[in-house]
């Protein structure tokens, strides 16, 4: 022993190459050891749940950032670092995420895309939610804008997975979770989609409840479209219910007399009351236009087009609205048609007899008042009348063999005057008329069937 | 400790080998050996290098380098032992034979 103390005072020339071994040692090894340390200590922290983690090794001490969601979890993540073998010294920087109060999650839903924002309680149920949106909106466009937070309620991935699918039925608006509170706004996508939201909002878990649903309904439109060019009338849009349907497209039939009824309607549930009272009447103006075009949109009415002659022009913008029932709006863009060029009266007489081909005055059963749904014939008779002013013409009425042929006399004196008169209203000089009746002795067809009959109740335009 | 033997076992044995050499070296060197007051210096230098080591006051790098080199050192230091008793077995018995 004695010996080794003496030898040692001859070991010091052996440390000048050894502070250059050290040296070495200390230059290559340095950052493969910290490189090694970081990655065990990453791997150790696999398992863990945390946010914003940042591990930096300097030799052999690791700084450990993180944002943890509980403090056990937060030890436990500090623990598994300090354990990594070869790990000197941990600084612990980790804290816990921040506690939301409210704790608010909404999801908004624009134009483009779908923005969910607010806090979500952990990586995973953000995931989840991202997730579930994607596959619920099919395409459209899912912005992450949620942050952690800790002080989520209960069940909040099951109430906001159920909002999210709520999401999917508005066209526009926001739903916001504040604690256990739901707030909804915006516009449905569909009609029907306010209250299937409203139905699907009464299975939020346990706790949770609806502080305030201002989701509307979108708008019920109902669109007629006439184009004289393909010579059709386009229905789209909603009616109420398959009677509506039904009726308003009978009625479409009777107004629009040479037009093909194109019926795309759809029945759906939120129409305005007194929708039939409104349309039906609208669809008269709308078969009075050379062209146009018919919007209803929930209680508001829409018509533009060209009317056939000044005067039913100034009727439609006056009188329409007086016909809707109370609350409802009319907005008649209404302007009237070139009048078209004069012809002689023998292209008049067979305009007139065209005319009168394809559909017939009509008028109440044994009266003669003249059915609302004659306008749009008696409008283009007008029309006719107006490119022949020199022409006088004598309106010709006829009746089928019933009843007394006195009576049958009256009545077609009566109807054919009453022609006249909506003539006269309308514009045209009374001296270029003449009302004539004939009972019923100059039938076109047999009497003896119900077709014949009523070819045989007829108004006839003569022109002389 | 253990980590650090297996990461760099070859700069430690190469700190041993030193010292080995050296050792064997020392035992027939002729020359100064260090001052019994330098050794005492020596000897506390070296004591509150170990204290700082063991209670993990220098950080980072620094720390590390620290420990790397008192390891290696000790390693070097028991080199030195075993190569000049090896010498000094080695150099006794022949003496006799001469």
């Amino acid at each position: 022993m004695h010996g080794l103390f003496r030898w040692s005072g001859k070991w010091w020339p052996g440390v000048i190459p050894f502070v250059i071994l050290w040296a070495l040692a200390a230059w290559t090894s340095t950052a493969p050891l910290e490189a090694d340390l970081a990655q065990r200590s990453t791997t150790a922290l696999k398992d863990t749940v945390l946010d914003k983690r940042r591990i930096a090794v300097a030799g052999r001490d690791v700084t450990f950032a993180a944002e943890a969601f509980s403090e056990e979890g937060r030890l436990s993540a500090v623990a598994s670092v300090d354990a990594v073998p070869g790990v000197r010294l941990v600084n612990d920087e980790t804290r816990l995420v921040p506690e939301a109060k409210p704790f608010v999650w909404s999801a908004e839903r624009d134009v483009v895309r779908v923005t969910l924002g607010g806090s979500s309680p952990l990586p995973s149920s953000k995931s989840k939610l991202m997730e579930a949106a994607r596959a619920m909106l099919g395409g459209v466009e899912v912005s992450d804008r949620m942050n952690l937070a800790r002080g989520a309620p209960q069940r909040f991935d099951n109430a906001a997975l159920l909002l999210l699918d709520q999401i999917a039925k508005l066209k526009d608006g926001k739903i916001t979770l504040s604690d256990n509170k739901v707030t909804l706004s915006g516009m449905a996508r569909e009609l029907g989609g306010r209250e299937a939201i409203a139905a699907a909002l009464k299975n939020l878990p346990e706790g949770y409840s609806v502080a305030a649903n201002d989701v509307k309904a979108p708008p019920y439109i109902f669109q007629a479209y006439k184009d004289p060019v393909a010579v059709t009338l386009t229905l789209t849009g909603y009616v109420p219910d398959n009677n509506a349907h039904a009726a308003l497209v009978a009625a479409a039939g009777r107004k629009f007399f040479s037009e093909k009824v194109v019926d795309n309607l759809k029945a759906s549930i939120g129409a305005p009351s007194g929708f039939a009272a409104a349309v039906v009447p609208a669809l008269g103006a709308l078969s009075r236009l050379s062209t146009g075009t018919l919007v209803v949109s929930d209680r508001e009415v829409k018509l533009s087009g060209d009317a056939l002659y000044e005067a039913a022009a100034t009727q439609i913008r006056a009188g329409l609205g007086k016909e809707f029932p109370q609350g409802w709006q009319f907005k008649p863009e209404i302007s009237v048609k070139p009048t078209a060029a004069p012809v002689d009266p023998t292209v008049c007489q067979q305009l007139f007899t065209d005319l009168l081909g394809k559909a017939r005055i009509r008028f109440e059963s044994g009266k003669a008042d003249i059915v609302a749904d004659s306008a749009g014939l008696l409008d283009r008779l007008i029309e006719t009348a107006l490119r022949c002013p020199n022409a006088n013409i004598e309106v010709v009425g006829h009746t089928d063999s019933d009843g007394e042929e006195p009576a049958n006399q009256a009545l077609s004196e009566k109807r054919a005057q009453a022609v006249t008169d909506y003539l006269v209203k309308a514009g045209l000089p009374a001296n270029r008329f003449t009302s004539v009746g004939y009972g019923s002795t100059q039938p076109i067809a047999g009497n003896d069937t119900d077709q014949g009959k009523a070819q045989n109740r007829r108004i006839d335009f003569v022109v002389r | 400790m253990a980590y650090l033997t297996t990461f760099f076992w070859g700069w430690l044995l190469g700190s041993l080998l030193l010292g080995l050499a050296m050792g064997w070296i020392s035992i027939v060197q002729h020359g100064e050996g260090v001052s019994k007051n330098w050794k005492r210096w020596l000897a506390a230098l070296a004591v509150v290098l170990v204290a700082a080591a063991l209670s993990r006051v220098v950080p980072g790098r620094f720390g590390y380098w620290l420990d790397l080199g008192l390891i290696m050192f000790a390693l070097y230091l028991c080199g030195c032992a075993v190569g000049s008793w090896l010498r000094d077995w080695v150099v006794s018995r022949s003496a006799p034979a001469a």
